[in-house]
């Protein structure tokens, strides 16, 4: 089996992973008290008006009827209509949210991912050493508070003290996000706050792994230098667990994603589905949940192509002799 | 010019532990001459490793080291950490135990080599690469062009091992230090590693430090031994004299629990040493082994210390051999008779056994095997890894079911999953592993561990009655009632093994499948294990189907032995009859590569070149074709050889063509 072929196994895994997730978040969303016609109609429904939209809807139609249709309609790009915003295409509504959590992300992994594994190196190397300990206490600090605190922190510092960024991250109407880029700042710095400890404690311990391996000892007698032997030899090696974990966590960083926007009032798909949850608003909440899913399934993707690419044992796997 | 590579003076290394600190190199003292190799022996935790470390400068902080090393004119322990770079893998390279985890995973070989004369010799991308083809040419591996652009997993372990050996020989070193080099992988291709360490020596005028748990390895190699015992040299001399004449008890002691040519179980038990090496403080002075010593008189103590005792030959202590105490070696003479065997009937029966295993890439592991256990006998299976002999083992054990053929015990068949045998069958087939510590939960106490098959199988319900029976057993293999509450966590590797023994013999089995039970042991505590097992057999008169790639071990153990390679039997017979002419060419390569325990033995050199072939091919003809010292031509690679029979219980498969024997046409090759 070779490499390419593993990716195209990987993709058609891909494939059956969201046909699955979409038929739970669908069922899901059905055993949720109360259907759509009611929460459409709230206090003005009558029997009479209730079972006149349902049948408008095919709302009695079977569930499996109910799920080609939905199904068939995503493959379309047909995401449904919020009931909250009226008869809004969720096209419209979800895909803005999702460039500005996208970025907000991309910002968030920008600081946090060569940071934490950066520290982590240094902390590995160091193990035990003065340098080491700081880190990791930071680490543990940073990964004891949760994003609300820490957030809140940052704002009291930054924004309110300081005056350096703005208190909220609203985006003026009419303006885009990309003329108002300081304001991802803050919310971005309470990201890597949860992500930080976790990662760079991850990185600490696979370096020291990797700096007592069998191999790394054999480098240092072969008389290379110290700094060369880390750089060239235990690097690679030592961040391929980083990078699992990285890629594992990516889940971790849409809950946190979640929570920041809220608490920041930052445009992005987090408090989009918020706002679903608390309206009620099951097409919508499909729609996120579902789009969360794909993320998260082609970030394992890309972190295993990416893994295999620094593991040559898995690249080259099946010609062993 | 002063002519020693290498002298010691006076070396002293601490580790300071929690609470104190530990002694673990104690004022030693060592020359190397140049172009001379000696080899280091001793167990595991005698200071072998340490020193090696030493020398190359690369010990853990918490390490203190006193004294001189002198490389040439150089105290190395006076260098700096820049300067010492300039020594290590230049001056002094160093091979070691596991090539496979020595060689970065992430980088291709022709890096890793390169970056030697990269470094040391400020080469050029092109010269270094050069260079590197070079000595991998050097070595004799073909095609060294594609070789440096390949991983170190994809390729064999005894390559792995000739490419780190290549890259120690970059810069031409002056000494070259070997730490068990050879112990990770297979005779055959241990063989050809230590002749090529020997050529290399003098090829480019090198001296060896060859450190090895294994004497007969070492005799190969070295011209002179170094005995160490817990971190001191006890001895040191020429390979001839310190075999025939040691003068250190230790030494003595370490020679004879050895199994060996000419030690079978039924005349000879094997020498042990009771006690282990302890780990001595800093202010602990002395004769180290005096704990262990059977030659130990009151005033020996004061008298410790090296002095010459022949030509270059110093020992710290000369009563290996002394008259005032009674010489406990000459106990271990025995004569055990072998009247118990039963030979109407075998106990077990293979019959025309495979086990494949995978779908899409097949890997033949056991291919069409035919054999029987007596009652009370032991069958030695030996060959090399890859070889099938490990899953025979498993698939009688029943954790693998057979693909192909039957497994009889006592005319049942039992060819199934251990799950669907009945309690009656689990009871009367043991199995001892290898590795004791993953086959016993280290959470477990010895009570727990050795209870379970009691209660479960024999249904013994009373705790009582268990415990009095678990008490007994500990006694017959040698560990207190101290032990009931021991979790086998804490236990050394040796006392572990005998828990194991413990719980498979309190059933009162059968037969007893021990997979390479000894190999994760040191010597001194193998042959325990060996009596052990040598004794309760005797007197259980239990069959045992006994796994090793060891055939000093396996000689002393077996009355059959079994010979196989790539799932195939080569040979079968009697001890005396497998161990003598008429050779399969096989059985022959193996006993050739053995190393030798007593350096005086010459024997006829035959070295295997290739490597075994791909398990997942199917194979038309030999499977030894193609690695053959004796192949008659193709067709022994087109035709399955025949069964030459040369009496009731001897039989090989071959092509030559043996005087008196019986040849039987070949059955169905692989299935
Ligand atoms: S000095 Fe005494 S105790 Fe030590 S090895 Fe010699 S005889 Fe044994
Ligand atoms: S059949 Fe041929 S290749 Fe096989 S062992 Fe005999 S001589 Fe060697």
């Amino acid at each position: 089996m070779n490499f390419t072929f593993m990716i195209i196994k990987r993709l058609g895994s891909l494939v059956v992973t969201l046909v699955v997730m979409s038929v739970v978040i669908f069922l899901l969303v059905e055993i949720m008290p109360g259907d759509v016609a009611e929460m459409i109609l709230g206090q003005s429904a009558t029997p009479e008006s209730l079972e006149a939209l349902r049948e408008e809807r095919g709302l009695n139609d079977p569930v499996f009827t109910r799920y080609l249709r939905w199904a068939g309609g995503l493959l379309q790009g047909d995401l449904g209509e919020s009931i909250y915003m009226r008869g809004v295409p969720i096209n419209t509504l979800l895909w803005r949210r999702v460039g500005h959590s996208m970025l907000l992300a991309l910002t968030a992994f920008i600081i946090f991912v060569p940071l934490s594994i950066f520290l982590g190196i240094v902390a590995g190397v160091k193990a035990k050493k003065t340098a080491d300990s700081i880190i990791s206490f930071l680490g543990l600090a940073t990964m004891a508070l949760p994003e609300f605190v820490s957030g809140v922190f940052l704002i009291s510092i930054f924004a309110v003290q300081l005056r350096i960024f703005p208190i909220i991250s609203v985006i003026p109407i009419g303006e885009s996000v990309f003329s108002n880029l300081d304001i991802l700042i803050l919310p971005a710095l309470s990201i890597t706050f949860v992500m930080f400890g976790y990662v760079s404690r991850m990185q600490r311990s696979s370096m020291i792994q990797v700096m007592n391996s069998d191999y790394i000892r054999a480098a240092m007698l072969k008389g290379m230098p110290r700094r060369y032997v880390i750089l060239r030899h235990a690097l690679k090696n030592a961040m391929l667990p980083t990078i699992t974990i990285i890629g594992m966590n990516m889940g971790w960083l849409f809950g946190g994603l979640i929570v920041v926007e809220t608490l920041f009032a930052y445009p992005g798909m987090g408090s989009l589905l918020m706002t679903a949850i608390r309206t009620r608003d099951v097409p919508l909440i499909e729609a996120c949940v579902l789009l969360i899913t794909v993320v998260f399934a082609v970030s394992t993707l890309i972190t295993d192509v990416m893994y295999g690419f620094l593991n040559p044992r898995i690249r080259f796997q099946g010609d062993v002799q | 010019m002063n002519s020693s590579i290498l002298t010691i003076e006076n070396l002293n290394v601490y580790f300071d532990v929690f609470g104190g600190s530990v002694s673990a190199v104690r004022g030693l003292n060592l020359t190397l001459d140049h172009n001379e190799s000696i080899g280091i022996i001793g167990e595991s935790g005698c200071g072998k490793s340490t020193l090696s470390y030493t020398i190359m400068r690369y010990l853990a902080p918490n390490s203190r080291v006193t004294g001189k090393v002198m490389f040439r004119e150089d105290n190395l322990l006076e260098k700096t950490e820049q300067e010492i770079l300039a020594f290590r893998g230049n001056r002094i390279a160093m091979v070691y135990q596991n090539p496979y985890s020595s060689l970065n995973p992430a980088l291709t070989i022709g890096f890793q080599l390169d970056e030697v004369t990269r470094f040391h010799q400020k080469a050029s991308k092109e010269k270094a690469r050069e260079k590197s083809i070079q000595a991998l040419t050097s070595l004799n591996m073909g095609d060294p062009e594609g070789l440096v652009k390949r991983y170190p997993h994809q390729i064999s372990g005894g390559m792995q091992q000739r490419v780190c050996i290549a890259m120690a020989l970059l810069c031409q070193p002056d000494l070259m230090i070997l730490d068990e080099p050879t112990t990770a992988l297979d005779v055959t291709t241990e063989a050809v590693i230590l002749d090529l360490i020997r050529d290399l020596k003098d090829k480019y005028a090198m001296s060896l430090m060859y450190i090895s748990h294994d004497i007969g390895v070492i005799n190969k190699v070295a011209d002179r031994i170094v005995v160490m015992y817990s971190g001191e040299i006890v001895e040191s001399g020429p390979n001839e004299e310190l075999f025939a004449h040691p003068h250190h008890p230790y030494t003595r002691a370490l020679i004879n629990c050895i199994p060996r040519e000419g030690l079978v179980k039924e005349n000879f038990r094997l020498n042990t040493i009771p006690g282990y090496v302890k780990q001595r403080g800093t202010d602990e002075g002395g004769c180290p082994f005096a704990e262990r010593c059977s030659m130990k008189v009151a005033g020996c103590i004061e008298r410790y210390g090296m002095r010459e005792v022949g030509e270059k030959h110093a020992a710290a202590c000369d009563r290996a051999y002394a008259a005032d105490v009674a010489d406990s070696f000459a106990k271990l003479k025995v004569s055990r008779s072998k009247q118990h065997a039963d030979h109407t009937k075998p106990i077990l029966e293979v019959q025309d056994l495979y086990k494949h295993f995978g779908k899409k890439r097949k890997i033949y592991a056991v291919n069409g095997v035919s054999v029987g256990v007596e009652r009370g006998t032991v069958l030695g299976i030996v060959g090399e890894s890859g070889c099938g002999k490990t899953t025979m083992g498993q698939t009688a054990v029943g954790l693998y079911t057979p693909s192909k053929g039957r497994i009889l015990f006592n005319d049942t068949d039992i060819s199934v999953s251990w799950k669907k045998r009945s309690p009656e069958m689990l009871k009367q087939i043991q199995f001892i592993f290898q590795n004791p510590g993953r086959s016993l939960n280290p959470s477990h106490t010895v009570e727990q561990i050795i209870s379970r098959p009691l209660k479960k199988l024999m249904g013994i319900s009373s705790r009582e009655e268990r415990k009095t029976r678990i008490i007994k057993m500990l006694e017959q293999v040698g560990l207190s009632e101290e032990y009931l509450s021991k979790k086998s966590s804490h236990l050394s590797g040796g006392e572990q093994q005998r828990v194991a023994i413990a719980r498979a013999f309190c059933l009162s089995p059968g037969l007893i499948i021990c997979d390479e039970p000894t190999s994760a042991l040191d010597v001194s505590v193998q042959s325990s294990v060996l009596n052990l097992l040598g004794d309760l057999q005797a007197e259980t008169l239990a069959a045992y189907v006994f796994i090793s790639h060891d055939l000093h071990v396996i000689n002393y153990i077996s009355d059959y032995i079994m010979v196989m390679y790539l799932g195939r039997v080569c040979e079968y017979g009697t001890r005396e009859e497998v161990m003598q002419p008429p050779f399969h060419p096989y059985t022959e390569a193996l006993l050739s590569s053995v190393p030798e325990i007593d350096p005086s033995q010459k024997k006829r050199k035959i070295r295997l070149g290739g490597q075994l072939p791909d398990p997942a091919k199917k194979i038309r003809g030999c499977p030894f074709a193609g690695r053959c010292h004796m192949q008659i031509g193709t067709i022994c690679e087109t035709q399955p050889p025949p069964l030459v029979k040369f009496s009731d219980t001897h039989s090989l498969s071959c092509h030559l063509d043996f005087p008196d024997a019986v040849r039987e046409p070949a059955g169905e090759a692989t299935g």
